[in-house]
């Protein structure tokens, strides 16, 4: 099993009252799944793959990563956790918009310990695998959205994570550049990876093996 | 918060401006009551040694007026002692300066009471200046009234002067005739044409040739000086720079201080351009939607103005409050004694407040407008958004203000640094005698009978003498630290050399007392001989400077002298009897016998530590019996020594306080920079966690930039500093070497105090939550 959530709270206190934006939340994940999030907006999706992805705490649970105890860990420990075995994939790229390509790509290398010319490699190898070597010294601004999403993806892998937490990763492309991504994920997957995406379109839910759904916090 | 450090940083800011500009216009005002003051010269003599000193013979002025038609008048400006004066039971003493008739006539300074063409007429006539005539007479008019001056003058006032400016360069207590001076034998006896004690101001009529005046005066000098030999010649110095004359230093401050407030007034403008430029990129979109709701481009800049008015306006009172507060008390803590007070009054000082405004309105227009330009300017459709892409060109010329306030900033820490290692280096040298233990008396108490004063002090000295705890005693006029003007020219006819030496008289424990080897020769014996007197002591660079290798059968003698002259009988070793910013000239000790009160003006004890105030307090019973108008006081030697340093001390102190302000408000500037970088790159920063980067990295990336910036900075300054000092270093006749680490020390700094400032500020941005600057629109 990868990951376990067991009954997950996470609140926010707002004029005395407490709003819940997740509510018992029960999930397991086991290594190779390909898990599709929905549910209408403010359902909480995005907060629980912030959840998953170690990015936000959460209130009152348990959270159980390749059985280390998430919630007992401490900051750098977590940090060193998600940044090993998730790679994270955004709905708007979020690629730095001063960096080129293969600089884009190189960046998570850069904070852990790899040589320069393992990260040379490792980028090399990415490029080549995702079809963009030619664009490797392009600014994202002079990319596509698809060619964009394109090497967010491939940042995301470039560390070799387990799992990858995509959210809304098709949201801000047409029909033709999300079945592209879409693809991917499902090539990616059939590879051995994990995927969590948060989407609310049914067509790529069904690329999934599971669908996940939430109202108001809570799993239904 | 950061408006509130920001008016605090402006208010130093222009406080210290207007604290170093005030001095500086104080000191361009001073003089303003002399009317015509181009047309007034005076001659400096410069000696074929190289000396160079304003007095001159006194009878050079009479004959100068005599023989050049194009002098109107003259009068001598000089002190013979300071007069006591009684007015029924007050007896005070002030400054007194003896003038000739016409001094109105040189300097037209105005009179509150009397008249200015009488005044001086009577010759026991006495003008006071305000200050001692509000001492004894009050607020009354004292024209008339007559003061006993000197147990036997009877002096009748004639005039008082309207109120000095007190950094005006006559520093007055009382002025009376020469006339008064000419009944005194021992004047008589020295003014002729062999001694220079007087200077001497003329007022010459407008458009006269100085260059002719000047030769004329050099014939009269080859005419009449007893000898003209030593004389290389005197120079017309016009009065308008007499006071950079008399005090060099008084240059390098003036001057100091005009640079320092440009600099400061850059730094806080660049700061404010800084941060202005800062607000408006958060206000682009505001500006954007004024603009499509109608507003006109000048409506925005006039806001942006009026805004900056505000803070700037806000930060001059405050300033205006600091100034009068804490910032002039201060400098007058520093310089006061050296310069004169200066204070600040509504009635004279009125422009001062005009400067003040004129400045902040400057401030403000040109930090409201210039950031404004660019942006009111820009495409609606680009500002709506909030964005700029055009960041990029913004960056150079931020950057370059930012190397300029860090450069400016550490050439200040630099010249601190090297200056506080100076003034180590002058309080720690091995001063060639030891200073440590010593107490020194002032014994110059104005007896009124002075033989039995002397009887007295003879019984003092032999009980001092048999005191366990004092280990050593001397009588001297002068101490290290307080040797006066007074030299000597002898000649030396084996190496045909005039050798002009410092002079002092002293007794035979001297330099027992203060520990001063003796390198050839021997010291003073008081029992040895009564012809003592006739026998002098002088210093290793004397000896030099004679050109003798021993002082075997050795005598000082006058040129053109027939008299035996003085027998040396010792040579001291050179030690410093003055700062260490002049060097050791030649010197002679003249014999004195201990007791000669009338020579004699330092009472030196070596004692055991710990015993001062008990032996002070016996000494000041046994002064206590005798008839003296002062009253003994006593200091450590120690004290003294350190005591030459006070004005140099001060000008560190002001330099340390710009340095640190400098560097305050400079990191102000960038504090407020990285916190508007770190909301630009929010998201960014967002990213750059989400993938793996600590908080650590991030603070090296948002500060990372600005430390190479101040690194450019330090790298400008060193060459500036080193340049700067060394030129400093050099009107010091003993100093340091600047050494690269001091340089480095003071770049250190500026880094540090900034990594400091950005650290906070980047912490903060770092610690951020990414999930909350990433959360998709």
């Amino acid at each position: 099993m990868l990951l376990q959530l067991n009954n997950i709270f996470k609140w926010v206190n707002s004029g005395g009252q407490r709003i819940f934006l997740l509510k018992d939340i029960n999930l397991e994940v086991h290594e190779g799944e390909f898990i599709s999030i929905m549910g209408p907006s403010g359902s909480g999706k995005s907060t629980l793959l912030n959840v998953i992805g170690m990015l936000d705490d959460f209130d009152e649970g348990e959270y159980d990563f390749l059985h280390e105890s998430v919630h007992t860990l401490k900051e750098k420990h977590r940090a060193n956790l998600y940044k090993e075995y998730i790679g994270f994939v955004f709905q708007s790229y979020h690629l730095l918009d001063d960096l080129t390509v293969k600089e884009n790509l190189e960046m998570p290398l850069l904070y852990k310990k790899y040589k320069g010319s393992e990260r040379k490699a490792m980028v090399a190898d990415m490029l080549d695998r995702f079809n963009i070597v030619g664009k490797k010294d392009l600014f994202p601004a002079q990319l596509s959205g698809g060619q964009q999403q394109l090497v967010g993806v491939a940042r995301a892998l470039i560390s070799n994570p387990k799992l990858i937490l995509a959210d809304e990763p098709t949201g801000n492309l047409n029909s033709q550049q999300s079945e592209e991504i879409m693809e991917l994920f499902k090539k990616l997957n059939q590879e051995g990876v994990t995927i969590i995406q948060v989407t609310h379109s049914e067509k790529n839910a069904a690329y999934g093996s599971r669908i996940v759904s939430l109202l108001d916090g809570r799993k239904v | 918060m950061l408006s509130v450090l920001n008016i605090l940083g402006l208010s130093i800011g222009i406080g210290s401006v207007l604290t170093l500009m005030f001095s500086v216009y104080a000191y361009y005002t001073a003089d303003t009551n002399v009317a015509d003051q181009e047309n007034i010269y005076y001659f400096k003599t410069i000696t074929t040694g190289g000396d160079s000193y304003r007095e001159n013979p006194y009878p050079m002025m009479d004959k100068i007026v005599e023989t050049s038609p194009q002098v109107i008048a003259g009068t001598h400006l000089h002190g013979w002692g300071n007069i006591w004066l009684e007015r029924g039971d007050k007896e005070l003493q002030e400054r007194t300066d003896y003038v000739d008739p016409e001094f109105f006539e040189v300097f037209s300074l105005p009179l509150k009471y009397g008249d200015t063409r009488t005044a001086l007429k009577n010759k026991y006539s006495i003008i006071l200046t305000n200050r001692v005539s509000q001492k004894i007479f009050g607020d009354t008019n004292p024209v008339g009234e007559t003061l006993i001056g000197a147990d036997s003058l009877n002096l009748t006032v004639t005039g008082v002067f309207e109120p000095i400016s007190p950094y005006s360069s006559f520093r007055l207590g009382v002025v009376l005739s020469n006339e008064v001076l000419k009944d005194n034998p021992n004047f008589l006896s020295q003014s002729n044409w062999s001694n220079s004690f007087s200077p001497s101001y003329l007022r010459v009529r407008p458009g006269t040739d100085i260059a002719q005046l000047e030769n004329h005066v050099n014939q009269l000098v080859q005419n009449n000086y007893a000898d003209p030999s030593v004389i290389a010649k005197l120079k017309a110095m016009p009065y308008t720079e007499s006071r950079m004359d008399s005090i060099p230093v008084v240059r390098t401050i003036i001057g100091g201080n005009i640079a320092t407030s440009f600099f400061v007034l850059l730094i806080v403008l660049v700061n404010l351009l800084n941060l202005n430029t800062s607000t408006m990129f958060r206000r682009t979109k505001d500006i954007a939607v004024r603009k499509i709701l109608g507003g006109s481009k000048n409506s925005v800049v006039i806001q942006f103005c009026i805004e900056n008015g505000i803070l700037v306006l806000l930060s001059v009172l405050i300033s205006g409050g600091l100034f009068l507060g804490f910032l002039l008390p201060k400098m007058n803590d520093i310089f006061g004694a050296d310069f004169g007070k200066i204070s600040f009054s509504l009635e004279n000082d009125y422009p001062v407040i005009l400067y003040a405004i004129g400045l902040g309105l400057l401030v403000t227009l040109v930090v409201g407008i210039l950031p404004t330009l660019r942006f009111v300017s820009l495409p609606i459709s680009t500002g709506i958004k909030g964005k700029l892409d055009d960041a990029k060109r913004n960056f150079f010329i931020r950057n370059f203000f930012i190397i300029l306030q860090f450069t400016i900033a550490i050439l200040f820490i630099c010249i601190a640094i090297i200056l506080n290692s100076q003034i180590g280096f002058m309080k720690n040298a091995d001063l060639g005698f030891k200073k440590e233990n010593i107490i020194v008396g002032a014994i110059d108490l104005e007896y009124k009978d002075i033989e039995s004063a002397e009887l007295n002090f003879e019984v003092l000295l032999n009980e001092l003498e048999a005191n366990p705890y004092v280990q050593s005693i001397s009588t001297s006029e002068a101490i290290p630290s307080d040797y006066r003007f007074n030299y000597t020219t002898f000649y030396e006819p084996n190496t045909d050399r005039d050798v002009r030496m410092r002079r002092s008289y002293t007794d035979d424990g001297y330099l027992k007392t203060l520990e001063i080897p003796i390198a050839m020769g021997r010291d003073f014996d008081g029992i040895q001989d009564n012809t003592e007197e006739r026998r002098v002591i002088i210093n290793q660079t004397a000896m030099q400077a004679l050109g003798w290798n021993s002082i075997e059968g050795k005598r000082l003698k006058y040129k053109n002298d027939s008299d035996a002259g003085y027998s040396v009988v010792g040579v001291m070793e050179d030690f410093h009897y003055q700062d260490l910013q002049n060097a050791v000239e030649p010197l002679v000790h003249f014999y004195r016998d201990k007791k000669n009160l009338g020579s004699h003006r330092y009472l030196s004890l070596r004692i055991e530590e710990g015993q001062e105030e008990t032996i002070a307090n016996g000494i000041r019973l046994k002064f206590a019996q005798l008839d003296s108008r002062r009253n003994y006081e006593q200091t450590y030697l120690s004290d003294k020594v350190s005591g030459q340093y006070r004005l140099i001390d001060g000008m560190l102190k002001t330099i340390n306080v710009v340095a640190l302000l400098t560097i305050f408000i400079s990191c102000l500037g960038m504090f407020g920079l990285i916190s508007f970088m770190a909301k630009r790159r929010i998201k960014e920063i967002g990213i750059r966690k989400v993938l793996g980067a600590g908080v650590f990295k991030i603070v090296v990336l948002l500060s990372k930039d600005y430390i190479i910036l101040v690194g450019i900075g330090a790298l400008l300054a060193f060459p500036l500093a080193w340049y700067l000092m060394n030129a400093w270093l050099g009107s010091f006749a003993y100093s340091i070497n600047i050494q690269w680490w001091m340089l480095a020390l003071g770049g250190l700094v500026a880094v540090l105090i900034t990594s400091v400032t950005l650290g906070i500020q980047a912490v903060k941005s770092a610690s951020a939550n990414p999930v909350k600057s990433l959360r998709t629109e």
